[in-house]
């Protein structure tokens, strides 16, 4: 693995993996000005695929399924990312097609994508599950993009105008900080050319520093919502927690890993599903973006279990504050976290994805050695004092469930 | 010394050929070779809905739960607490023909995870106890009162969660009324009130009977020495002389057209048109209504997308695609849309026109869709996980491994008279199931 830099100083992470048959390229464009309308770069995002200058919508779909060639956006509140994953032989069709789509898409049909998004969104909502998490995160995450969630856009969408699209692709090309990333089977020399050739003229400004600093909660907010034919309730607890920039990120990762994420053997799995069969799905997470991260709690559960589920909760949360977790337990939870990082590096697109994100984190593309080595300093004590700083109020509670179960 | 046949079978993709043993019993082995610090081992079981009936629906997948609750050896929770330490991925899955058990995880020092793996998977699929505690004592659903919540709660769970989900409601509803007679239409996750009731006797009798030596296909994929890991798995999976049972063989239904309507407290519409697909072992066939799929709903330069959501004169969907399930005796093919309600009838009729139109597919497109299709062996080599899980399917829906290169070959061969002739064949509209969901009342 090494690190290149295009003559517009872009980063390029290259991984050579031998007899491979299809290469994957990631590309980051670095958002360091929030929304400031919920659902603002989501358009922006959908418009990127539906055009440019030289292809339709349609021609462009289908050159890339003619040369199954996937080449796709993602927005991601704190970055918008190009997947692209090809033959090896189609390597040059990807790039310029890639770099027609970055360089000269239109965003001519703003009217219908914004129709096609508030659509969707619909029929997202009918699932209880959404509508739970919807309320849970725009509540955890009010006052900061990452709450701009379905609800929140739906209100805000029909207020966006093409220009303020047009003007945010514009600052996107121009003002975002790039990272790109190639794994695969390919000619260092010869796909340093070519992708000089496609995005070595792109504009590159140098990215500001991220840091730790991130806002918290100021007070407990418990949000109820309505869903008279639910089978199950919907119960999300979290908390703002650090972020990736933070020294606590390792210990946070275990906590989660400890608590209710690794698998069938966390605490919450064993003691709310297999002792007390409250559930089928119960698990916690680790959420985290650049300026604010959620730990959270969740279950489904029948509605009659509400009471007893969010006393489980309480009482595993209290129980990691009270009781340094045991050796065992420890080493097991780390095993387990660094083990499963295997996973996320096994195709060449993960690892593109991957070494990317970090680059443009600012972390460095070999990040990941640098995080597993902390992982497996983490102490006892180290998580007893995270779950006492972290997981105490002010939280934010949201039970989704039939009316008659939401006095509690 | 037992007999053991070995085959080998050329795998795209892969640089060395899979390696199939057959042992004395049935029991069948598989090597799968791919480099790297990860290994898949996982079995998978010639049993799924297929062999319930209305009074044991969902009894396969039950079991599937409680295989994880502890052997003679260990007890419940010592599987997962060890392979999770070791950084495993272990779950399970049923469907209608099969269900697997699955462990993935990095070899560790001298290969002393990988091994530790294979000895725990043998133990967890020939010797389970299935403990009274742990499946929890029977109950009536309308009991209020129950303190013992055990694993027979955890299912009722996930069949709630299932409850909740529009597409799975208006599916089920679709694949319960494609088939008259066939177990494939029962829906695998079965009814509360069985999981509340049935006796660890029953549970125990389905596991006896189906759990052969012939009913089940071990598959190992990574980087590892044959030899050694034959010897290891067989020592694993000891049968003790555990006899074979018979396959279930049903009659193939005749499709008959249907319309279901459903309500709920939703805000939008949702339907499922469904036909009944071409047995799994015939690979033409499956190819066919694979490439019908593509070109009908697959992505964004799909049919359905365009010519329903991109080019729409008014905003009739939201969303649209289509699916196509291969099942033993008999898959499910199907276009799945979510509607603004006040266009139900418009909806449903466009969506069939979209598939009659299949009938003027051009070349440009069917090329496009069988190249899709070859992309997709490269893709499902990449994990050792995907290797596992292409060759499982072979094994234990088709019985027959060697149908990959079949593949390989019928997808070079098929042209576009051959792919009209099977989707007039397999998708006319006067044997569509309708399923639609509608908004009861707004909350």
């Amino acid at each position: 693995m090494k690190k290149i830099y295009l003559h517009n100083k872009i980063p390029v992470i290259f991984k050579e993996n031998k007899n491979t048959p299809r290469m994957a390229l990631c590309l980051y464009f670095k958002i360091e000005e929030q929304e400031k309308k919920a659902g603002l770069y989501s358009i922006l995002n959908r418009l990127l695929m539906q055009g440019t200058t030289n292809r339709s919508a349609e021609e462009l779909a289908m050159e890339l399924d003619e040369n199954a060639i996937e080449c796709y956006s993602e927005m991601k509140h704190d970055f918008v990312r190009f997947k692209v994953i090809c033959l090896n032989e189609d390597i040059e069709k990807a790039l310029s097609i890639l770099e027609d789509v970055v360089k000269n898409s239109t965003m001519n049909d703003f009217s219908k994508e914004v129709v096609k998004m508030k659509g969707e969104i619909e029929a997202e909502l009918d699932s209880p599950k959404s509508r739970a998490a919807d309320a849970f995160y725009k509540t955890i995450f009010d006052g900061l993009s990452y709450g701009h969630t379905y609800t929140k856009t739906l209100e805000a969408a029909d207020s966006i105008t093409e220009e303020e699209v047009k003007e945010s692709y514009k600052n996107l090309l121009e003002k975002a900080p790039k990272v790109m990333s190639l794994v695969g089977d390919f000619d260092e020399k010869e796909m340093t050319e070519k992708l000089n050739k496609h995005f070595g003229t792109l504009s590159n400004p140098p990215k500001e520093a991220n840091d730790d600093n991130v806002e918290h909660l100021t007070k407990n907010a418990t949000i109820k919502v309505k869903k008279n034919d639910a089978s199950q309730a919907q119960i999300f607890q979290g908390w703002r927690v650090p972020t990736i920039f933070a020294k606590d990120y390792p210990v946070l990762m275990l906590l989660n890993t400890i608590l209710g994420a690794s698998g069938l053997s966390s605490r919450l799995f064993v003691e709310l599903r297999d002792k007390k069969g409250l559930a089928y799905v119960v698990r916690s997470s680790y959420e985290v973006y650049d300026r604010a991260a959620a730990f959270s709690v969740y279950i489904a559960t029948e509605p009659k279990n509400i009471k007893t589920s969010l006393e489980g909760f309480e009482y595993e949360i209290n129980r990691i504050k009270t009781t340094p977790v045991d050796e065992t337990e420890l080493e097991n939870a780390k095993n387990n976290l660094i083990g499963k990082r295997q996973f996320f590096t096994e195709t060449n697109l993960q690892q593109s994805s991957l070494y990317s994100f970090y680059e443009d984190k600012g972390l460095g593309y070999d990040f990941e050695e640098k995080l597993i080595a902390a992982v497996k300093k983490v102490t006892a004590e180290d998580i007893q004092r995270a779950a006492n700083e972290y997981l105490k109020d002010p939280h934010v509670l949201t039970v989704l469930a039939p009316e008659e179960y939401l006095e509690f | 010394m037992e007999n053991i046949k070995k085959t080998e079978i050329r795998y795209p993709f892969l640089p060395s050929p899979v390696e199939v043993y057959e042992r004395e019993n049935g029991h069948k082995i598989v090597f799968a070779k791919k480099e790297g610090g990860l290994v898949n081992i996982s079995s998978w079981v010639k049993t799924g809905s297929i062999n319930e009936n209305d009074e044991i629906n969902g009894i396969s997948h039950f079991l599937e739960h409680l295989m994880f609750k502890g052997t003679h050896k260990h007890p419940a929770g010592y599987f997962d607490r060890t392979l999770e330490a070791k950084g495993a991925i272990v779950n399970a899955a049923t469907w209608k023909d099969y269900t697997y058990y699955y462990v993935t995880l990095p070899k560790g020092p001298e290969n002393s995870y990988f091994y530790e793996a294979i000895e725990l998977h043998g133990d967890m699929m020939l010797d389970p106890v299935i403990p009274e505690e742990e499946i929890g004592p029977a109950f009536s659903l309308d009991d209020n009162n129950v303190k013992e919540k055990r694993e027979r709660h955890v299912v009722i769970e996930e069949i709630r969660m299932r409850q909740d989900q529009p597409w799975t409601k208006v599916y089920n509803e679709a694949n319960y009324n494609m088939y008259k007679t066939h177990p494939y239409k029962r829906d695998v996750i079965g009814f509360a009130e069985i999981i509340a009731s049935v006796s660890r006797e029953t549970i125990m009798d389905y596991y006896r009977k189906y759990y052969t030596p012939n009913n089940i296909t071990t598959i190992v994929a990574g980087e590892f020495d044959s030899g050694e890991i034959l010897e290891k798995v067989i020592s694993a999976f000891d049968f003790k002389g555990r006899q074979n049972t018979e396959k279930n063989h049903f009659e193939l239904d005749t499709p008959e057209a249907k319309y279901i309507e459903n309500y709920a407290h939703i805000n939008t519409g949702f339907s499922i048109i469904g036909w009944l697909g071409p047995v799994a072992c015939s690979i033409k066939e499956n190819i066919a209504l694979e490439i019908a799929n593509i070109i009908l709903g697959e992505g964004q330069s799909s049919r359905l997308y365009q010519n329903l959501i991109e080019k729409a004169k008014k905003p009739v969907f939201n969303v649209v695609a289509s699916d196509y399930y291969s099942f033993r005796d008999g898959g499910n093919f199907f276009v799945q849309a979510n509607f603004k309600p006040e266009y139900k009838d418009e909806a449903v009729s466009m969506l069939k026109d979209e598939v009659e139109k299949l009938s003027e597919t051009g070349e440009r497109e069917f090329k496009k869709a069988v190249k899709k299709l070859k992309v997709r062996f490269a893709e499902s080599a990449e994990t050792v996980s995907d290797i596992a899980d292409t060759i499982g399917y072979y094994m234990t829906v088709c019985d027959n491994i060697e149908l990959v290169e079949e593949y390989q070959k019928e997808l070079e061969n098929i042209n576009l008279s051959e792919f009209k002739n099977l989707v007039k064949k397999y998708l006319p509209l006067d044997s569509a199931v309708v399923s639609v969901l509608m908004p009861e009342k707004k909350d």
